[in-house]
C-alpha cells in the first residue's frame, strides 16, 4: 500500500506542479498585452527520491515558483540606447524648428525671417540703384524700406529663437516633474522588492520597476546599479543620485542669469544633464547649444552690417550737406553697443531719407561716390572676415549640416533600439534554441549589411571619381 | 503604395532602377529590422551595379548618372554606416551576454556534478 500511496503522491505532486505551471502560463497569457510584462517560466525542481524496501522510487517534480525571463544586461543596453535616441529625436525636432525660421518663403515677396539672405542683397542693391540718381527721393525711400525689411526680419528671427528657447525651458521643466514622479515610484518599488523578494526575481514588481526605468530612460540619461537584496540605485550619467534604495532625490529648477537651470542635491547639473541623454538632454542641448549658436551668428551679422553701414554713412554728406557727428550721427540702423543682443534689437532709426549720405564731403550733395562705397560693402569682408551674404549662407549651411548630422545619429540610434527590442523579445519569450536563432539572425544581418555597405561605398566612390576609388564615408 | 504595387496597377509604366539614395535608406531600414534576406538581395543588386560600372569606360552616361545619385546618397550612406556601427556594438553586447549565460549554465552543471 505504501508503494501505491507513494506512487499516488508522486502523481499528485506532478499534477500539482502542472497546475502551478498552468497558472504561470495563464498568467503569461493574461498579461500578453500588458506593457512591460516579462514572461515568466515555471521553475521545476526534482524531489529527492524515496527508498522503500531497498528500492529507490523517484518522487517526481515540484514547482518552486516562476522566474521572469529578463536579462538586465540587455535591458540596460536597451535603456541606454533609448536615452540616446530620445535625446537626438528631441534635439532634431528643436533643430527643425530653428531651421524652419531660415527657410526662404517660396513664391512670396513678403518679409520673413527665412528671407534674410535676399534681404541683405536687396538692401545693398538699393544703394546700387541710388548711385544712378543720388538725389532721387523715391530711391532714398527704397534704401530705408529695404533696411527696415532687413532689420525687421533679423530681429524677428532673433525674437523667435528667444521664444523657442523659452518653450524648450518650459518643456524641460515638465520633463523634470515626470522624472521626479518616476524616481519616487522606483524608490517605492525598491522597498517592496527588497522586502518581498530580496534574493529572487520579484516578478510583477520587477516588471513595474523595469517599466518605470524604461520610461525614465526616455526622459533623462541614467546609470543603474543593482544593490544587494535586489535593490536598485539610479544616478544621472554624471553620477548624481536620483534613487538610492527607498529614497528618491528631486530634480529642482531655478533661474540663473535669466535661464531655467536644473539642480540635483543642491548642485547646478544643467550642463551635465544636457549631455546626459533622454528628452531632457535633447531639450537642454537645443537650448544651450543650438539656439545660442544661431543667435550668435545672427547677432554677428546684425552687428557688422549695422556698424559698417552706419560708419560709412557718417563718413559722407547727406542731401542737406550735413555730415555725421557724435551729437547728430547719420545712423541708418540703431548703433549696437556690443555683438550680443544686436539681432533682437536691430531696427532702423533713420526716418528722413535725405539723411542718406550718398555723397563724399567736398564733392557736392549730388555726388554718388559714398553710395558706391555703401553698395560695395556687399562685397567687402565686413562680417567675421566674410561678405554679409556669404556669412549668412555659411550660417544656414552649417545649420543644415547640424540637422543632417543629428538626423543621421537619430536614424542609427532608432535602428539600434529596434534591433535590441527584437533581441529582448527573443530572450523574454522563447527558449534557448530560438534565442540562438535570434542571435544568428543578428549576426547574418550584420554580415550582409557590411557587404552592402562595402559595395555601395565602392560604387559611389567609383562613380564620383570616375574610376578612381576613394572612400566617401 | 510601393513601386511593385504601382507596377502591377499600371503594366505600361516604365520600371525605373532604384536610386542609390533609396538603396542606402532601404539597407538602413532592413538592418534595423534584421531582415537578412532583404540585405542579401540588396548585396546582389549592388554587386550587379558594381559590375555594370566596371564595364563602363570614361565619362559615360551611366557614370554621370551614378555620380549624381552618389552625391545625393552620401547622407544616407553615412546614416547606414552609423546603423552598421550600432549593430556591431549590439552584436558585441549580445555575444558577451551569451557567453555569460553559457558560463552560468556550465557553472551550474559543474556544481551539480560535484553534489
Amino acid at each position: 500500500m505504501g508503494t501505491i500511496n507513494a506512487a499516488m503522491s508522486v502523481i499528485g505532486g506532478a499534477l500539482d506542479a502542472d497546475q502551478e505551471a498552468l497558472s504561470v502560463v495563464s498568467n503569461n497569457v493574461a498579461n500578453a498585452n500588458t506593457p512591460g510584462y516579462t514572461q515568466e517560466k515555471p521553475n521545476w525542481q526534482e524531489n529527492p527520491p524515496i527508498t522503500i524496501g531497498g528500492i529507490q522510487i523517484g518522487d517526481g517534480v515540484m514547482e518552486t515558483g516562476a522566474t521572469s525571463q529578463r536579462d538586465r544586461v540587455l535591458q540596460e543596453r536597451l535603456d541606454q540606447q533609448q536615452q540616446l535616441a530620445a535625446a537626438s529625436s528631441t534635439r532634431l525636432t528643436a533643430l527643425n524648428n530653428i531651421q524652419a525660421l531660415f527657410t526662404p518663403d517660396s513664391g512670396s515677396s513678403s518679409a520673413a525671417a527665412g528671407d534674410i539672405g535676399s534681404d541683405v542683397t536687396s538692401f545693398f542693391d538699393s544703394f546700387s540703384s541710388l548711385e544712378a540718381a543720388p538725389t532721387d527721393n523715391a530711391l532714398r525711400e527704397q534704401v530705408l524700406s529695404s533696411a527696415s525689411t532687413l532689420a525687421g526680419d533679423i530681429s524677428s528671427a532673433a525674437n523667435s529663437l528667444n521664444g523657442q528657447s523659452a518653450a524648450l525651458s518650459q518643456a524641460a521643466t515638465g520633463i523634470a516633474t515626470q522624472v521626479n514622479s518616476l524616481t519616487g515610484a522606483i524608490a517605492q518599488l525598491n522597498l517592496q522588492i527588497e522586502s518581498t523578494s530580496p534574493k529572487a526575481d520579484a516578478g510583477t514588481l520587477e516588471d513595474q520597476r523595469q517599466q518605470d526605468l524604461s520610461q525614465l530612460s526616455q526622459l533623462i540619461g541614467i546609470n543603474q546599479v543593482t544593490t544587494e537584496n535586489n535593490g536598485l540605485t539610479v544616478t544621472t550619467t554624471s553620477g548624481q543620485l536620483l534613487v538610492s534604495e527607498g529614497q528618491s532625490f528631486q530634480l529642482t529648477t531655478g533661474t540663473v542669469n535669466g535661464a531655467t537651470d536644473f539642480f540635483l542635491g543642491g548642485a547646478d547639473d544643467t550642463s551635465q544633464l544636457a549631455s546626459g541623454g533622454g528628452q531632457l538632454g535633447g531639450y537642454l542641448t537645443a537650448r544651450s547649444v543650438d539656439i545660442p549658436n544661431a543667435l550668435a551668428s545672427l547677432d554677428q551679422l546684425a552687428y557688422s552690417i549695422s556698424t559698417s553701414v552706419n560708419t560709412q554713412n557718417n563718413a559722407g554728406i547727406d542731401l542737406d550737406g550735413a555730415t555725421g557727428t557724435a551729437a547728430n550721427p547719420l545712423n541708418i540702423f540703431n548703433a549696437p553697443a556690443q555683438v550680443a543682443g544686436s539681432a533682437a534689437s536691430m531696427t532702423v532709426v533713420m526716418t528722413d531719407p535725405n539723411q542718406i549720405a550718398a555723397a563724399t564731403a567736398g564733392k557736392g550733395t549730388g555726388d554718388n561716390s559714398n553710395a558706391v562705397v555703401l553698395a560695395g560693402l556687399a562685397n567687402q569682408t565686413i562680417v567675421n572676415g566674410q561678405t554679409p551674404v556669404n556669412y549668412y549662407s555659411n550660417f544656414v549651411s552649417t545649420l543644415g549640416s547640424t540637422v543632417l548630422e543629428v538626423q543621421t545619429e537619430n536614424t542609427a540610434q532608432n535602428a539600434s533600439v529596434t534591433q535590441l527590442q527584437t533581441q529582448n523579445n527573443a530572450l523574454s519569450r522563447v527558449n534557448l534554441n530560438d534565442e540562438a536563432a535570434a542571435m544568428s539572425t543578428l549576426e547574418t544581418s550584420y554580415q550582409a549589411a557590411s557587404q552592402v555597405f562595402t559595395l555601395l561605398n565602392t560604387v559611389m566612390a567609383s562613380a564620383l571619381n570616375l574610376g578612381v576609388e576613394t572612400a566617401v564615408a | 503604395m510601393d513601386e511593385r504595387k504601382t507596377g502591377q496597377a499600371n503594366p505600361d509604366a516604365v520600371t525605373s532602377e532604384p536610386e542609390l539614395k533609396a538603396m542606402a535608406a532601404e539597407a538602413s531600414r532592413a538592418l534595423a529590422a534584421l531582415d537578412a534576406a532583404r540585405l542579401e538581395e540588396l548585396a546582389v543588386s549592388c554587386e550587379a551595379l558594381s559590375r555594370s560600372l566596371a564595364a563602363e569606360s570614361g565619362a559615360s552616361e551611366l557614370r554621370r548618372e551614378l555620380a549624381r545619385q552618389a552625391r545625393e546618397a552620401e547622407d544616407d550612406l553615412a546614416a547606414f554606416g552609423r546603423v552598421l556601427e550600432a549593430t556591431r556594438a549590439n552584436l558585441s553586447v549580445m555575444k558577451r551576454l551569451r557567453e555569460m549565460r553559457f558560463g552560468e549554465l556550465e557553472y551550474q552543471a559543474r556544481s551539480g556534478a560535484g553534489d
